[in-house]
């Protein structure tokens, strides 16, 4: 059930008051019910990967939790055979745990690439697998091997109620793009027990249009002009490919964080706030800063449970001694966590899909970022010596460093395949044909100039009203503080312009959103 | 307490360790100077800090990176 269907609609105008109006003891139930609804309305087989899931980490859980209460409880003439004995048992347990879901992942998302490339290089067959890959599959399970590693290290205790663990595996707002949310932070939420509440009523609806905004008006309109140049690219010269790119970039960021948007605000109506997935990424100064504001839950857990683990394990630590020994200066110091480094972008990369495309663009950030930190100390001193100081052209000039180099990865990623990005990105600086940016070329790309204009309106609003949050104004907090007539003014004028412009004037067709295939 | 006022401001020079109370929740110090500071301290201190520890309040100010290394060397 896509988030701009009829039916989705049709959905949450349903949910909001029954949910409400249950008895406060049954809400969860409510939301357990709706969310595997919402799922099976998608796809019946598709559940099965969710059962999965949440019993081999509910159980993966439970058998940690029992583990971490018998550490505790040891006699004091016990504690150290009996903490290693509890120890290898926890390391055995959480092996198995994440094996399973990795390995599912695995075979559903990466096998077939494996196959591929197993038979390209020993000549025979190796077939692969007809698997249906289930929407959301990365997300929830994401989410839920956080919960196991969180029990591991003894975090928090167990949920001890399959069902209650149940909603948090497949709460529906967020299970098809996430954010990939925290157990802690999220399943007090779910299991609370609420009254309506009319700020978070309106601040929902609110949130949730603004997603719709990007979504319909923005993304749905610009992604059939980068569509189409990446469809015939070799009919366009580098300059029309720079406008499907910068296209693509614009309908991406649209796209997924209109989703969040949608996602969030839909949570916030039934009162569960979940966690942030972006802070304006087109401020960042460099390319981690981008990372640390784009898809923040990935980022955040990748952090939490890859780059910490892998940076302070025994082989890293190792590697450590002998950089720092080796290698004078800061470099031999972060040489071991560069490397844990590279290797959180390369999954970041490689999370998206089985693709030569995908690794290369891990390969890209990682080495972009890696060679910056390695490379720090001398960019300070450079910095010294041309008094480049904090002032607001340098600033500026590192935003559009950061944007330029984002630019140049979504060659990567969008192209069909690798090289096909690659001989773009060529042509786009060695064959420019400027003069197609006026001579009708664009009007060429399946949207009107119409629809360019509504495009550049909506995108010259989302950054206004990004540059105001940057600056720490709360727009909707200030919007509160009017009186309710404006109040609704503001809800009820949006409301009419993304039906008229997101749905009346396009022909319009209920939409996917490109991080539901993740 | 000297010898860690010396990891830290070589490790993030031009950030005020004294006065700041709210290191990592307010951003000042980022994942990779965290495991960038826990190396040199494992290293200077002779002591072992495990991924457990990577916890918010133990890095979020001096004194409870200094009250982590007295634990752990307790």
């Amino acid at each position: 059930m896509s988030f701009t269907s009829p039916a989705f609609f049709l959905f949450v105008l349903v949910l909001v008051p029954v949910y409400y109006l249950a008895p406060k003891r049954s809400q969860w139930i409510i939301l357990l019910i709706a969310s595997y609804a919402f799922y099976l309305f998608g796809s019946v087989k598709a559940v099965f990967y969710l059962v999965f899931t949440t019993i081999t980490t509910y159980t993966a859980g439970l058998l940690l939790d029992r583990l971490n209460r018998r550490r505790a409880h040891l006699a004091p003439e016990e504690k150290t055979l009996g903490a290693k004995r509890i120890k290898r048992q926890k390391k055995a347990v959480i092996v198995c745990a994440l094996l399973m879901s990795f390995g599912l992942l695995y075979l559903v998302k990466y096998w077939n690439f494996t196959a591929e490339l197993l038979s390209g290089i020993t000549g025979a067959a190796v077939p692969g697998l007809n698997l249906l890959v289930p929407l959301g599959l990365s997300f929830y399970l994401f989410q839920s091997v956080g919960y196991v590693i969180d029990i591991y290290r003894g975090k928090y205790e167990a949920q001890a109620s399959l069902p209650r663990f149940a909603l948090f595996v497949s709460f529906f707002p967020q299970i098809i793009q996430g954010p990939i949310s925290r157990y802690d932070q999220l399943a007090p939420q779910l299991l609370a027990r609420r009254s309506v509440n009319w700020d978070h009523l309106k601040y929902g609806i609110q949130l949730a249009m603004w997603g719709y905004f990007k979504k319909l008006i923005i993304a749905e309109r610009i992604g059939v002009a980068a569509n189409t140049v990446f469809a015939d690219n070799s009919a366009y010269g580098g300059a029309v490919l720079a406008v499907g790119v910068l296209a693509y970039c614009i309908q991406l960021y649209c796209d997924f964080s209109g989703g969040i948007d949608i996602t969030r605000g839909v949570a916030q109506m039934l009162g569960i706030n979940l966690i942030e997935n972006f802070r304006r990424p087109i401020f960042s100064q460099s390319l981690t800063e981008f990372w640390r504001r784009w898809h923040i839950s990935l980022g955040g857990w990748l952090r939490d449970y890859l780059f910490f683990s892998l940076s302070l394990s025994k082989p890293f630590a190792r590697l450590g001694k002998w950089a720092r020994k080796h290698i004078p200066g800061k470099a031999g110091k972060i040489l071991a966590t560069s490397l844990a480094t590279f290797i959180v972008y390369f999954v970041i990369g490689v999370w998206h899909g089985a693709n030569w495309r995908y690794i290369a663009f891990g390969f890209y950030n990682g080495l972009i970022i890696t060679a910056s930190l390695l490379l720090e100390d001398r960019f300070i001193r450079l910095r010294q010596i041309f008094r480049m100081s904090d002032h607001p052209g340098w600033r500026l000039f590192r935003m559009g460093r950061t944007a330029l180099l984002v630019f140049i990865g979504r060659y990567i990623t969008r192209a069909p395949r690798l090289l096909v990005g690659v001989d773009m990105l060529w042509r786009t600086v060695f064959d420019c044909r400027i003069s197609q940016l006026w001579d009708g070329s664009l009007l060429t790309l399946g949207i009107t100039g119409f629809d360019y204009g509504v495009v550049l309106s909506g995108v010259a609003v989302l950054l206004l009203a990004e540059y105001q949050q940057e600056k720490g104004v709360a727009i909707r907090d200030t919007l509160a503080r009017k009186n309710p007539l404006l109040q609704w003014l503001a809800i009820a004028i949006p409301m009419a312009v993304i039906l008229l412009f997101g749905i009346v004037i396009r022909s319009y067709v209920p939409a996917q959103f490109i991080y539901a295939q993740y | 307490m000297d010898q860690l006022m010396k990891i830290l401001s070589e490790c993030c020079p031009g950030v005020d360790f004294e006065q700041e109370q709210n290191l990592v929740d307010d951003g000042i110090i980022t994942s990779l100077d965290i495991v960038t500071i826990v190396s040199e301290i494992m290293e200077v201190f002779d002591i072992e800090i495990s991924v457990d520890d990577l916890m918010p309040e133990h890095f979020n100010s001096t004194q409870a990176m200094f009250r982590l290394i007295e634990e752990k060397r307790a």
